[in-house]
């Protein structure tokens, strides 16, 4: 038989512990961890000189260019960035709106949830994990598609020749693969609108903005000329950028629709784990997977010091 | 009965040995020269703990006292500390190296040769200046998802957030300066991949080419900018910088907490 107990006094509240007794000292709790970890990393980096060689090749020859080049490993991203878009979005604007977000975060979120503890609200595991692949998964699809590697779904597309106009149903030249990649919208799809032919016919003179067009954002895709190519920026511009913004944007409303996302803590913490995410995937495919002429290999295959002579065995 | 002993004669080899130890210990720790430099003896109790903490030039950076959850290695991994530590390592090899080393075309490659084959110690100091520059940039990433993922550029620590952003992107611009001064095939065309993206900018792409890497190939001025880039100009910054960060956490009070 239940009985319930009933207190006569309410059970005393824990004595509040006073902040002070929270605390430890320094020295040795804190210089202690401190000194331990700075000799091990000391240690561990003399191992590692020792054994391994900083590399150094042969003296620079600017008439010899290594194929492929390759930036310092922690700006092969934005190098492999720079096979997908416009340069100046993939090389300084993405970039640098990468950075500024970052120093951002905290006038956006400015609540006081979740500070000073590991993933302080309720769903941020869970909503890290999923972002971290989300983002790695379609880095890498999107990554494959630009390299070609499904142009077996964009088949159905009819064929057509480089010289003839006036194409209905839209159509591929040059071969009966499909599209490999997105930067084939612009060299290979043809479509016609009436007389108005994709992508020739698609530009249009820049409006004068008060001597803004005279600015030449000489960088931006065609922006310079006194024309706007609209099928080289939709497909340097506005696709890229539609893909890597649209997708975050997807990702931060499907969490939010489940209920795993609910505060601005939360959306900080998908769009900085898929961009970090991002970045990282990038820089393993630039590190590992770009050969000769920024080709996509297996990294078994991999040939970085070209650049040496006499050319290493397996270099052109 | 006695209550005590007079100290006297020692009795066996034990008290013998006792007291030659703390005669050594005397000579070793009590003598002039040891006490102008150290003033006090080890600091064996917590008064004094804390008063060496709060005077010792290279410990006051610390407070006193921390909360006992900050102790934990869990909640930073010492990223920060490393990472500052990285910085330190790089200070030191990186002067021992500018010894060897003029940032001329001509010369530096046969410098960076020489420094590994004729010079003792250079080959390792080259080594670990490379390696820990890039153990510098990874703990600098993982230091900045340390402090996001605690949540700990909340207020009142936007600041001090931003100032860590820079000093991201500083770290960078010292590993990317550095990259070239070898002036071998992976420096210059590395350098050049890096000459593109700059040029890439958009409005401003010719003259960032010609401020940053001084002309529009990688030559001998750029070679002499990114090494006073490297050797000074940055590192000056990123110490200023640093200084302000860690001063910043101080007044922040301490690591965050939840409130």
């Amino acid at each position: 038989m239940a009985v319930e107990v009933r207190r006569a006094v309410p059970r005393p509240a824990l004595r509040p512990r006073r902040e002070r007794e929270e605390e430890v000292l320094v020295w040795p709790d804190l210089l202690f961890p401190e000194f331990i970890s700075a000799v091990l990393f000391l240690f561990t980096f003399i191992l590692l000189s020792v054994f391994i060689n900083a590399p150094l090749l042969n003296q620079a020859n600017p008439n010899i260019t290594p194929n492929p080049s390759k930036a310092p490993w922690y700006f092969l991203n934005l190098q492999e960035l720079l096979l997908h878009m416009d340069k100046a979005w993939a090389g300084v604007l993405l970039p640098g709106l990468f950075l500024l977000f970052l120093a951002v975060i905290p006038y956006i979120d400015r609540s006081n949830e979740g500070q000073g503890v590991w993933f302080g609200t309720q769903y941020s595991v869970r909503i890290t994990l999923v972002t971290a692949f989300y983002s790695m998964a379609i880095t890498w699809l999107l990554v494959l598609f630009d390299a070609g590697k499904f142009e077996r779904l964009t088949r159905f597309f009819p064929t057509c020749s480089e010289d003839a106009q006036h194409h209905w149903p839209p159509c591929l030249t040059g071969g009966a693969n499909g599209l490999g990649g997105a930067r084939e919208l612009y060299t290979r799809l043809r479509f016609s609108i009436g007389d108005f032919d994709w992508p020739q016919d698609w530009r249009f003179p820049l409006p004068k903005l008060g001597g803004f067009s005279e600015l030449h954002f000489k960088n931006l895709h065609l922006w310079g000329d006194m024309n706007i190519n609209v099928a080289a920026v939709m497909v340097e511009q506005v696709i890229p950028l539609v893909i890597v913004f649209g997708l975050a944007a997807l990702l931060v409303y499907g969490l939010f629709r489940i209920g795993w996302v609910r505060t601005t803590r939360d959306v900080m913490i998908v769009l900085f784990t898929g961009a970090m995410s991002s970045y990282l995937a990038l820089t393993i495919v630039g590190s590992f997977f770009r050969g000769a002429g920024q080709a996509l290999i297996p990294p078994t295959d991999l040939r970085v010091d070209c650049g040496t002579v006499p050319a290493p065995p397996g270099c052109p | 009965m006695a209550i005590y002993e007079e100290p006297g004669r020692p009795r066996n080899w034990q008290e013998r040995l006792a007291i030659w130890r703390d005669r050594l210990y005397d000579r070793l720790f009590h003598n002039y020269i040891w006490r102008s430099i150290f003033r006090s003896g080890y600091p064996n109790t917590p008064r004094n703990q804390m008063l060496v903490v709060a005077t010792n030039i290279f410990l006051h950076l610390h407070p006193t006292r921390i909360h006992r959850t900050h102790a934990k290695v869990t909640h930073t991994y010492c990223l920060g500390g490393l990472t500052f530590f990285m910085f330190i390592i790089l200070t030191v090899t990186g002067v021992l190296l500018m010894f060897y080393y003029v940032p001329d075309v001509n010369r530096a490659w046969q410098d960076i040769a020489a420094l590994e084959t004729n010079v003792r110690f250079g080959l390792l100091m080259r080594n670990l200046h490379r390696w820990t520059a890039h153990g510098m940039v990874i703990l600098v990433f993982l230091h900045m998802m340390r402090v996001f993922y605690t949540g700990a550029y909340k207020p009142p620590r936007e600041f001090n957030w931003v100032v860590g952003v820079m000093l991201l992107f500083l770290t960078l611009l010292m590993s990317f300066t550095g990259y070239l001064l070898p002036w071998d095939q992976l420096a210059i065309w590395a350098i050049t991949v890096g000459h593109g993206i700059g040029g890439s900018t958009p409005y401003l792409g010719d003259e960032v080419q010609q401020v940053l890497f001084g002309g529009f190939e990688i030559g001998q001025n750029a070679l002499i900018r990114f090494y006073t880039l490297h050797v000074l100009g940055l590192p000056l910054l990123s110490a200023i910088l640093m200084a302000v960060h860690f001063w910043r956490v101080r007044r922040d009070g301490g690591l965050a907490r939840p409130l």
